[in-house]
């Protein structure tokens, strides 16, 4: 309350004081530029000590008013070195002029970059570890999911997506996985509000669509720049919500602008099947036994078998009873489309020099490579400021997203998953022959048209196209901020801000499916709100020779308003009229949840004559969610940091080659979790059925309350070393971080017999250790030519140190397969794929039973660890080279160390499509190994009938489907003209240019047949399964761009 | 001024107070904090007869087939082929624990603080000894003293008890629970929708699942066996049809529905076992059972895939065999038909069985009879016509009880009595061998061409209870599927 009293009033006083107007007497005007003579647009200028100050112009052209007297003035852009020049001295009514000649800043640490909660600091005085990523790197990618992006471009960030298409939802990871089952997910900052990114949902054992994530709606055409904070001391201001790293995003703004701008950019990609991944075997046909389907049934039920006989191209009978040529279809490519992505943006912008702005308006059109999955998203984007005279300065950020998703991607077990039918026909079978009456898989009697005698065999056409699972989310990210510059050393800022989006999402099961005949359907309308304000009070001034000092206090707070309600059911009135109200049961809900945090921060940095910087942080939350009648553990927490930064090049006497040399050090604590609200006791609920007239109910959920939980906290520790070498042409980052997540939330594992599904407790513990590196460097510079080549990587080593009171194990997730689980293990690494082994003798050959049919039958080994699903192991490498007015770059990224279980492999293997199956159909297969009653060597021949049998229990084996997900691929390539200046000067463009983008072209290495080495099922902690989603695409394209 | 706005500031952040109305806000404004502790029997009564999920997996596709009243040639009718799909065969421990075994814990617990009458005590402890005879008689050695009581007693890890140890606490409970119940109403009144509050009908029923239980226990204990079925006939087990203890389903929702009746309208895979449609050949329940194929009845024999079945018989077209009486109304495959969890006709079968073993009154051939007489009659719940008495005078003349092969014919009429009960028609088998079941040994079945004897735990107990199951697995045997529970020794 106490903040909330504060806030109010200091925000009104501060839009008051806005309105008052100093005077001007005298103007100090100049030009920016770089070093190349290139204007540099929208740099600060900074009149020292007066709180007075501008931007540049299109032209790199700035104007400031002051008072008589000579002063300093001092220029700042972000990727620069500021500049000072002294003794300007304005008289009333007179212009000085003051030019600035802006160095590239990674000669001496002096470029800016955004850190928490939106301040600018020199990187020199950074004690941690921050990347920035230029918003252009985003943008010229081209997926509808723009932080895809970051893969490969930043040391220490894993990106991770769903194979679910453009829709889908990704998974960011920075410095490894912070909590054992909680959300390892940044917090992601747009334009200083914390915005909602939830999984909207996603895939598990039984199916499901993935409903796509919250970083989506963010438009990469409107991105300016990308901070990662990764560790705990670059994001310690966001106290309980920074323990996975905090991402922030600052869009573009009309700052620098000079008159009016009009920038128009477009872009269309294609992206197809990557056939180079696949490889079923195409020799053998529908059937089992070696033998071709003889009867109609026969063929359905034989249509995902491909134990038949070898092709010959003769005529068969077929699922449909027609006949058509016994021979090899490539069904994939057939059923799936060549996908498409167009995005239109047009930037307006204006700028003088109290108020600029930017507005500008994105169409982003999707089709996906799963026919009738497609997607829309217009964005809006108004960001507008006005500084008066440096003392004043008012900022408004404005987005306005309408997304339309029809089609969202199914995944996992088969009902509604189209990819699954797809991939699992024989090679014999031809899928185009199911489109049916309508081209969505209807038959003649209106329902769908059965293509096997399992209704959980979904005609892939039916699937696609009469399935719905429709989402359309409008959201707005707005927020407003004041700045009061009291003094030239004291000033007061307030902001708030309001993440709300709405989602409707329809799906539909239409009448006549083949295993839910009387169909069902559902709306849903999810709200959610997250209203953030921010209140600070700072200090920036020099304390005493050579010392100074940049700190403030805070008060902050955080309020999360989540509802959803929705209605569905099953049965339709009248078969064919597809709407909720047209349903003869149905049930409605509405879910509500709120929360909210309260904090109180502090930042106190001190720097020494700009070679020394320490900064330290305080921040206590209070949670609403810890918060419970009686409770006696307490509801709130304090998160600390302190970093340091030695300048050794400015300290020391360094050989000539060193430019610039950084040592850092850091210690934080951190946290997150506790974040689900009336989650401290048991709950009962009434069910929303009656029976024979009695009132129904129970307990509510599954797992077991806990009164004394708080939230998970992560200390950590930070070294760090920043080199610039022979003129900045060789640039070093290191970086070595060791962090432990203690007090971690886990559901504990718990016995089903417990008669609940897990508990919670603060158990968890979790060990990071890693090393990032980022080495760049320009090997070719000259006027015509320069090529910039960076290798990032980082390892991460992640230890699970404790899981529960026995120190159990914890199991994260179950592929349909059931054979295999992602668990926790006290001791070995994060989220491993734990499975059903082979028993092996003491030699490791296989042991062998032979059954009564003589078919050698693997014994089980029983649960074993197969291997890690998150990589530990990741690189990136980016090349630019720029010749004269073309531009080539690409990025290759990489990951290592981690095993992928594939289900589409294990199902491949027992239905006969996978090209390991080919072997001994014509004459057995020999199996050699162990008999497990002798304990002798034996061999064994399959005969070509038993073939399904003996892989069909050889793929109860996990082992058997565990593989390497190592990979090396080229993701990015860009290919780019830039209009020479003597053309576009006898155009109206200001600069034109046109590029061919590709991503995903080719992998380099892979050990995996089939799939791609990470083909994600959702985005939560269960990584390295693979089940049925849709295969992986390439795509390619041409963009231009052209300013006015 | 900047020294009031610092010493402002400097009071912020020593405020304590950030959390005002923290403890209202996290109150959840759509759950109660406790609940009548009726709503929840009423429930229970439901999710013990059970889910979809559970009806399909154990129930119809392992047992209905292992016992041969089904047949199905889809793979993943795994009982069919002996073969092994784990999460079906751990369908009923993956599932009755937390939708049973929970439930009824709690509503025990609701009935102590609230110091409730002891006859609904006794009918909440009826429930759990059902709850876990149905866990015990699949799977063995199960978590039991320590089950259910994840929130109340902090138990994540329950142990596993003996079934010999179950099975005699359980008898203690149904003698205790009895010995509790009067007559007249019991507390939840009609929120007992099976007996509808009626004490007498939950004492007879409670009697009567102790013969049940009792009768488990010739095989590996008689001495037990007869002194608890003694027990239990001398309390008084039920008397007609009208004592069945059975669950009235409707179509509101899932947890109204019958579970069977659910995958009956989801999976039209299975059809009558040519076992059991030999057997009901001449008998009255045949088309009350099921519904012809294309050429009159026939049944499919177990244990084929479409390949080998055509190879086998000549036989492609699934249509011409036997289904389950799918008509609307009066088959027995609807989404609200009963369930039952224990029928007179079966009490009059034990009892005709402990007159054998010369427990009883000694009069087999009447209970035979009555049994007989009871499990073609209590049909009409189904909601067809009541056979008729001739009918069934006619097949007891065809068919009558020949004391020389007693114990297989009372086994028989069991089998055929407990269709669609399939737990129990399978725990009946095998204690007694009979009806006498032809194996099949289909390719790639794990039981070496046996009829499976349990069935396996919840796969998740192998990581989340991993001291206990490993406990268990090394006292009882393997965890598959041909290891024998302790009363089929």
């Amino acid at each position: 309350m106490i903040i909330k009293h504060i806030l109010r009033p200091a925000a009104l006083l501060l839009m008051l004081v806005g309105f008052v107007v100093a005077q001007d007497t005298g103007t100090i005007y100049g030009n920016v530029s770089a070093e190349d003579g290139a204007p540099l647009i929208g740099a600060n200028i900074i009149v020292v000590g007066t709180g007075d100050g501008g931007t540049s112009d299109n032209n790199g052209f700035y104007e400031i008013k002051v008072a008589p007297g000579t002063y300093s003035v001092r220029a700042e852009y972000i990727g620069f070195a500021s500049n000072t020049v002294d003794n300007i001295t304005v008289a009333a009514g007179q212009t000085s002029q003051a030019d600035f000649t802006m160095t590239t800043a990674t000669l001496s640490g002096e470029e800016v970059v955004v850190t928490a909660l939106g301040i600018q600091q020199k990187t020199k005085a950074l004690g941690f570890s921050l990347t920035e990523v230029k918003g252009e790197e985003l943008s010229l990618i081209k997926e509808p999911n723009a932080i895809e992006a970051l893969q490969g471009k930043v040391a220490g960030v894993n990106v991770t997506t769903n194979a679910t298409g453009g829709a889908g939802t990704s998974r960011v990871i920075i410095r490894g996985n912070s909590s054992l089952t909680g959300d390892n997910q940044p917090l992601y900052v747009v334009d200083g509000i914390p915005i909602g990114n939830r999984n909207e949902g996603s895939a598990g054992m039984w199916g499901g669509a993935d409903g796509g994530d919250g970083i989506s709606s963010i438009n990469a055409d409107d991105v300016e720049s990308v901070s990662v904070l990764k560790g705990g001391a670059a994001s310690a201001l966001y106290g309980s919500k920074a323990s996975n790293g905090v991402i922030i995003i600052k869009t573009k703004s009309g700052r620098g602008q000079k008159g009016l701008g009009l920038e128009y950019s477009s872009s269309t990609t294609y992206r197809s099947l990557d056939e180079g991944l696949l490889d079923y075997q195409s020799e053998y046909g529908s059937g089992r036994g070696g033998a071709k389907p003889t009867t109609q049934s026969e063929a359905l039920d034989n249509i995902a078998y491909a134990w038949g006989a070898k092709m010959d191209g003769s005529q068969v009978i077929q699922w449909d009873g027609s006949t058509g040529p016994y021979s090899n279809h490539n069904n994939l490519k057939s059923f799936y489309r060549t996908g498409k992505t167009s995005v239109n943006t047009v930037a307006l912008s204006n700028g003088g020099q109290v108020l600029n702005y930017r507005f500008s308006a994105t169409n982003l059109d999707h089709d996906d490579i799963m026919p009738g999955a497609d997607m829309n998203r217009k964005s809006f984007s108004l960001n507008a400021n006005a500084d008066h005279d440096g003392k004043i300065q008012a900022q408004i950020n404005v987005k306005y997203i309408d997304e339309d998703v029809n089609g969202r991607v199914s995944m996992s077990d088969s009902p509604k998953n189209a990819n699954y039918s797809a991939a699992t026909f024989a090679p014999t079978v031809d899928v185009t022959t199911m489109t049916g009456v309508d081209g969505a898989g209807r038959g003649e009697d209106g329902k769908e048209l059965r293509i096997s005698t399992s209704p959980y065999t979904t005609n892939p056409y039916w699937a696609a196209h009469s399935y719905i699972n429709t989402t359309r989310k409008h959201r707005f990210i707005n927020s407003v901020s004041l700045r009061y510059n009291v003094m030239d050393w004291l000033y007061l800022k307030g902001r708030a801000g309001l993440d709300h989006f709405t989602i409707n999402s329809q799906w539909l099961t239409p009448f006549g499916t083949a295993y839910s005949s009387a169909g069902s359907m559902g709306e849903t309308e999810k709200r959610l709100s997250i209203l953030d304000m921010e209140f600070i009070v700072g200090v920036d001034r020099d304390l005493m020779a050579g010392l100074s000092t940049n700190s403030f206090v805070g008060v902050t707070r955080n309020n999360v308003l989540d509802e959803s309600l929705g209605v569905s059911g099953s049965g339709f009135v009248l078969p064919g009229i597809n709407h909720v109200n047209n349903l003869k049961n149905k049930d409605g809900w509405f879910g509500y949840n709120e929360k909210e945090v309260g904090s109180v921060i502090g930042s106190m940095g001190l720097s020494y004559n700009s070679f020394a910087y320490v900064t330290a942080t305080a921040r206590k939350d209070w949670f609403s969610t810890l918060s419970f009648p009686n409770k006696k553990s307490p509801n709130n927490d304090l998160y600390t940091s302190v970093s340091t930064s030695l300048v050794l090049s400015e300290l020391l006497s360094l050989p000539a080659a060193v430019d610039f040399a950084k040592v850092r050090f850091a210690v934080s604590t951190v946290a997150g979790g506790a974040s689900n609200p009336y989650a401290l006791s048991l709950s009962y609920k009434l069910w929303d059925t009656q029976h024979l007239g009695q009132i129904m109910g129970g307990i509510n959920g599954s797992t077991i309350p806990k009164l004394d939980l708080v939230p998970l906290s992560k200390g950590e520790t930070e070294i760090g070393l920043d080199l610039r070498l022979f003129e900045s042409r060789l640039n070093i980052d290191l970086a070595y971080y060791s962090n432990k997540t203690t007090n971690d939330i886990v559901g504990v594992g718990t016995s089903q017999a417990s008669g609940f599904g897990s508990a919670s407790d603060n158990l968890g513990q979790i060990e990071n250790k890693g090393f990032e590196f980022l080495i760049s460097g320009t090997p070719i510079q000259t006027k015509e030519l320069t090529w910039n080549v960076s290798l990032n990587g980082a390892k991460n080593e992640g230890t699970v140190v404790k899981t529960n009171d026995i120190d159990g194990n914890i199991g994260l997730g179950t592929p349909r397969t059931r054979n295999i689980q992602v668990i926790h293990i006290v001791g070995e690494s994060y989220g491993l794929l734990y499975g059903q082994s082979f028993k092996r003798a003491d030699d490791g050959s296989i042991l062998y039973d032979v059954d009564a049919n003589g078919i050698p039958r693997a014994q089980k080994g029983g649960y074993k660890i197969l291997g890690e699903g998150v990589p530990p192991l990741t690189i990136g490498i980016s090349n630019n080279i720029r010749y004269k007015n073309f531009s080539l770059g690409f990025l290759i990224d990489g990951k290592f160390g981690a095993k992928i279980f594939s289900g589409t492999n294990t199902t491949a293997y027992w239905r006969g499509l996978h090209k390991d199956t080919l072997e001994g159909r014509e004459s057995g297969l020999k199996v050699s190994g162990t008999d497990a009653a002798t304990g002798a060597a034996g061999s064994w021949t399959v005969s070509p009938e038993n073939l399904r049998f003996y892989y069909s229990h050889l793929s109860e084996i996990a082992e058997q489907f565990v593989y390497d997900s190592d990979y090396l691929r080229l993701t990015n390539l860009r290919f780019g003209y830039q209009l020479p200046r003597s053309i576009v000067e006898k155009t109206p463009f200001q600069s034109a240019s046109v590029s061919f983008i590709a991503r995903n072209l080719f992998y380099l290495t892979k050990n995996v047949d089939n799939i791609a080495p990470e083909a994600a099922y959702n985005a939560g902690n269960a990584q390295g399964l693979e089940y049925y989603g849709l295969p992986q695409t390439k795509s390619y394209g041409f963009s231009f761009n052209v300013k006015f | 001024m900047k020294k009031r706005i610092i010493i402002l500031s400097t009071f912020a952040l020593l405020a304590t107070s950030c959390d005002d109305g923290f403890e209202k806000m996290n109150t959840n404004p759509a759950a109660a904090s406790q609940i009548d502790v009726g709503y929840k029997f009423t429930s229970l009564l439901l999710e013990t007869s059970a889910n979809r999920y559970v009806a399909w997996r154990a129930n119809l596709i392992y047992g209905s087939t292992m016992i041969q009243h089904f047949a199905a040639t889809a793979g993943y009718w795994t009982g069919d082929k002996y073969t092994l799909n784990e999460g079906y065969s751990a369908s009923l421990m993956d599932t009755y624990y937390q939708g049973c075994a929970k439930v009824v814990q709690d509503i025990l617990n609701q009935l102590d603080q609230e110091e409730k009458p002891d006859e609904m005590k006794a009918i909440a402890r009826i429930m759990r000894v059902f709850i876990y005879h149905r866990l015990t008689d699949m799977h063995g050695d199960i978590p039991y003293s320590e089950a259910g009581k994840g929130y109340s007693d902090g138990i994540l890890q329950p142990k596993y008890d003996t079934q010999e140890s179950i099975y005699m606490d359980m008898l203690k409970e149904l003698d205790e629970s009895a010995a509790a119940l009067g007559s007249g109403t019991s507390g939840f009144g009609a929120q007992d929708f099976m007996y509808n509050g009626d004490q007498a009908k939950w004492k007879r029923f409670a009697y009567s699942m102790m013969l049940r239980l009792g009768m488990r226990m010739t095989k590996v204990n008689a001495g037990e066996a007869e002194k608890w079925v003694k027990k239990a006939i001398a309390g008084g087990v039920m008397t007609s049809n009208d004592d069945i203890a059975y669950i009235i389903h409707t179509t509101e929702s899932g947890l109204n529905k019958n579970g069977n009746g659910e995958v009956f309208s989801a999976d039209g895979n299975m059809r009558m076992s040519k076992t059991f449609i030999d057997f009901l050949t001449g008998d009255p329940r045949l088309d009350v059972y099921a519904q012809p194929g294309a050429g009159g009845h026939k049944g499919l024999p177990n244990g084929y895939d479409s390949g080998t079945l055509k190879a086998a018989t000549g036989e492609s077209n699934l249509d011409n065999y036997s289904q389950p009486n799918r008509s609307s109304g009066t088959g027995i495959t609807g989404e609200d038909d009963p369930m039952f969890f224990q029928t007179y006709a079966e009490v009059e079968f034990l009892l005709a069985e402990a007159a054998v073993h010369g427990w009883g009154d000694g009069d087999a051939a009447g209970h035979y009879n009555k049994g007989v007489t009871a499990a073609m009659k209590y049909l009409s719940l189904y909601g067809g016509t009541e056979i008729a008495d001739a009918d069934i005078t006619a097949y007891l003349i065809a068919n009558p009880y020949d004391a020389s092969k007693g114990l297989e014919m009372i086994g028989e009429q069991v089998w055929a009595a407990t269709f669609l009960n399939e737990y129990e028609s399978y725990a009946n088998w095998r204690r007694t061998g009979f009806p006498t079941l032809t194996p099949v040994n289909f390719p790639g079945n794990v039981t070496n061409g046996t009829i499976p004897r349990r069935m396996i735990y919840a796969t998740g107990e192998r990581s989340r209870n991993k001291k206990n199951y490993d406990e268990a697995v090394a006292r009882q045997g393997a965890d598959n599927l041909t290891t024998r529970v302790w009363w089929d020794k």
